[in-house]
C-alpha cells in the first residue's frame, strides 16, 4: 500500500500531463469554450435562488442573502458531483491506453478529479463577484478553508477510485452514480441550512462528509465561526478511511483492468 | 553480449514461468447478467485460455521473435511483458523499463499539439520531464515533424501520427522494447529509418521482443524465436529453425519448403 502510494507520487509528472490533457479535451470542441464553466453554476444559482428564496422563502440565519448562502454550498457540491461522475468514467474512457501501456492507473481518476478544480476556480470567481455585489468580505475564519477542502478532496478521491474500477466491470455503475448523486444532493444542506434539520435526523448529516464540510465552509467563510471540531474530526476519519479503503480496492482490481475492456 | 539465452542465465531480462492466462468471454457487462450468473451458479461467461503453461526466458540484449497464427496468444504474451495484464497462473518477471511499440500514439490526444503530446506520451512511458526536454529535439527530428510540431495532432496524417508515436517510444530509453507488427508503418523511407533504429538498439544491447506473422521479419531481425500454437509453446530455438518449423505447418508453404 505504502509502496503503491510512493510509486504514484513518483509519477506526478504524468498526473500533471493527464490533467492538462483532460482539461484541453473538456471544452475544446465547444463554441463557448471555458465560458461553460461559468454558465453551469451561474444558471443553477439563479434558478435555485428563485425557487428556494423567492417561492419557498428559505431564510438563512443572520440576514445572509440567500444567493450567497446557496453559492458557498453549491460550488463545492458541483465540484464534488462533477468530479465523481467524470472520475467514474475516467478508466473506461482511457481503455485504449490501459490495454497498451502500464502506468499507475490511479493517475486516471485522480487527473479527472483534478481537472474539475479549474471549474471550481471559476466558481470562486463568480463567488467573489457575488460577495462584491452584496458588499461583503470573507470572514477572518476563512483561513480554515484550504484545510477543510483538502480533507474533502481526500474523501472525494477515496470514493472515486473504487467507482472508476467497478465501472469497468459493470457499466451500470455510472448510472448508479448519477442516481446516487441526485439523491445525495437533497440530503446535503446545499439549498437549506443544516440547522433546520430535526434533531433525530442529525446523525444522518454528521455521517455525510459533504454535509459536514459544506456546513463548515459556510460557518468559516460567511459567519466568522470556527468549524464544529467534533463533526469535522469525524469527517476526517471518514475521509481517511474512505481514501485508504478506496485506494486499496482500486489497486486490487487494477490487475484485471486490461482483461475487462 | 549476444548469446542465445539459456535457462541458467543468472539474470534473464524476461522470464515466463509456467504461465497460464485465462480470459472470461463475457456476453454482457451489466449487473443483471452478473446477478443471473450468480443465482444460476454458472460461471460468468465462457472461459478461454490464451496461454497454457508457457515457460521461456529472454536474456539481456537478446532479440526474440514470437511467431504463430492469429489467436495463438502472441499479443497476450506481449501484454504480459508490458505489465498491462497479470498471469492467471505462473509468474512473469521483467527486469527493465518496458517501452511498447504497440499501436503507436494510443496515448495521443487529438486536440493537443504535437509538442504537448510528446510530453504526455513520454510521461506515460515513464520518462521524467527532464528526459523529455533533453530528448525533444531528437524526437522531432526523427519524426521529421519540425514544421508541424505546434499543430494539433488531429490535423496530422496517419503517417505523421505514427511517426511521432514511434519517435517518442524509441527515445524513451527503453531497456525492453516490444514491437507488434509496427515496422510496416509509414512510407519506405521511414520504414528504413525504423529498421535502422531497431538494429541500432540491437547493437546497444537492448532486449527486443518482436511479434509478427511475417517469417521474414523474424528471421532477418531476431536471434531466437518461439512459436506459439493455440497458446502452447510449440518450439523455442534459433530464429531460422523455429520459423522453418512453423512454416512447414502452413499449407500454402508446404510444397515450397
Amino acid at each position: 500500500m505504502a509502496a503503491n502510494l510512493l510509486g504514484f507520487w513518483r509519477r506526478r509528472d504524468l498526473l500533471w500531463h493527464m490533467t492538462i490533457r483532460h482539461l484541453r479535451g473538456q471544452y475544446k470542441q465547444s463554441v463557448l469554450g471555458y465560458a461553460w464553466a461559468f454558465v453551469n453554476p451561474l444558471s443553477q444559482m439563479i434558478i435555485l435562488s428563485f425557487v428556494f428564496s423567492t417561492i419557498l422563502r428559505v431564510q438563512p440565519a443572520g440576514d445572509l442573502p440567500y444567493p450567497l448562502f446557496l453559492f458557498v454550498g453549491l460550488i463545492p457540491w458541483l465540484f464534488f458531483s462533477n468530479a465523481l461522475s467524470s472520475g467514474t468514467d475516467s478508466v473506461v474512457n482511457a481503455s485504449t491506453l490501459v490495454t497498451k501501456v502500464y502506468f499507475p492507473r490511479e493517475v486516471l481518476p485522480t487527473a479527472a478529479v483534478f481537472t474539475k478544480l479549474v471549474d471550481l476556480f471559476f466558481g470562486l470567481v463568480i463567488l467573489g463577484a457575488l460577495m462584491a455585489y452584496y458588499g461583503r468580505l470573507p470572514e477572518a475564519t476563512s483561513y480554515w478553508l484550504p484545510l477543510l477542502f483538502g480533507i474533502h478532496l481526500i474523501f472525494l478521491l477515496g470514493l472515486t477510485y473504487p467507482l472508476a474500477a467497478l465501472n469497468l466491470y459493470f457499466h451500470d455503475v455510472r448510472f448508479l452514480v448519477g442516481v446516487a448523486l441526485t439523491l445525495w444532493f437533497y440530503l446535503t444542506p446545499v439549498i437549506y441550512p443544516v440547522d433546520i434539520v430535526p434533531d433525530k435526523y442529525e446523525i444522518l448529516f454528521d455521517l455525510n462528509p459533504n454535509a459536514v464540510f459544506i456546513d463548515a465552509y459556510r460557518r468559516t467563510m460567511l459567519y466568522g465561526e470556527d468549524p464544529d471540531v467534533e463533526k469535522v474530526l469525524l469527517g476526517v476519519v471518514i475521509a481517511v478511511v474512505t481514501f485508504l479503503g478506496g485506494y486499496y480496492l482500486f489497486k486490487k482490481m487494477e490487475k484485471g483492468f486490461a482483461d475487462s475492456i | 553480449m549476444q548469446t542465445a539465452s539459456n535457462p541458467l542465465d543468472p539474470e534473464p531480462e524476461i522470464e515466463f514461468r509456467d504461465v497460464t492466462k485465462r480470459f472470461f468471454l463475457k456476453d454482457g457487462r451489466t449487473l443483471r447478467e452478473f446477478a443471473t450468473a450468480i443465482i444460476s451458479r454458472k460461471p460468468w461467461g465462457d472461459e478461454f485460455r490464451a496461454l497454457t503453461d508457457v515457460s521461456f526466458t529472454v536474456a539481456r540484449g537478446e532479440t526474440l521473435g514470437i511467431i504463430g497464427r492469429n489467436g495463438s496468444g502472441k499479443s497476450t504474451a506481449l501484454k504480459l511483458i508490458a505489465g498491462v495484464t497479470a498471469p492467471s497462473e505462473g509468474q512473469v518477471f521483467v527486469g527493465g523499463r518496458v517501452s511498447p511499440l504497440i499501436e503507436l500514439g494510443a496515448g495521443f490526444h487529438p486536440d493537443l499539439t504535437g509538442r504537448e503530446n510528446v510530453h504526455l506520451n513520454g510521461s506515460i512511458l515513464g520518462m521524467s520531464e527532464r528526459e523529455i526536454n533533453e530528448q525533444f529535439p531528437a524526437i522531432v527530428e526523427f519524426a521529421e515533424l519540425q514544421e508541424f510540431i505546434d499543430m494539433p495532432v488531429k490535423r496530422y496524417s496517419s503517417g505523421m501520427y505514427v511517426r511521432l508515436g514511434f519517435a517518442v517510444a524509441v527515445h524513451s530509453n527503453p531497456e525492453v522494447l516490444l514491437v507488434d507488427e509496427v515496422l510496416s508503418v509509414g512510407d519506405a523511407f521511414f520504414q528504413e529509418k525504423c529498421h535502422e533504429r531497431m538494429h541500432e538498439f540491437k547493437q546497444r544491447g537492448i532486449t527486443i521482443v518482436v511479434v509478427s506473422h511475417s517469417a521474414e521479419t523474424i528471421t532477418s531481425f531476431c536471434d531466437r524465436a518461439i512459436w506459439l500454437d493455440h497458446g502452447r509453446l510449440a518450439a523455442d530455438g534459433p530464429a531460422k529453425r523455429v520459423v522453418a518449423e512453423y512454416m512447414a505447418t502452413v499449407p500454402h508453404y508446404m510444397e515450397a519448403v
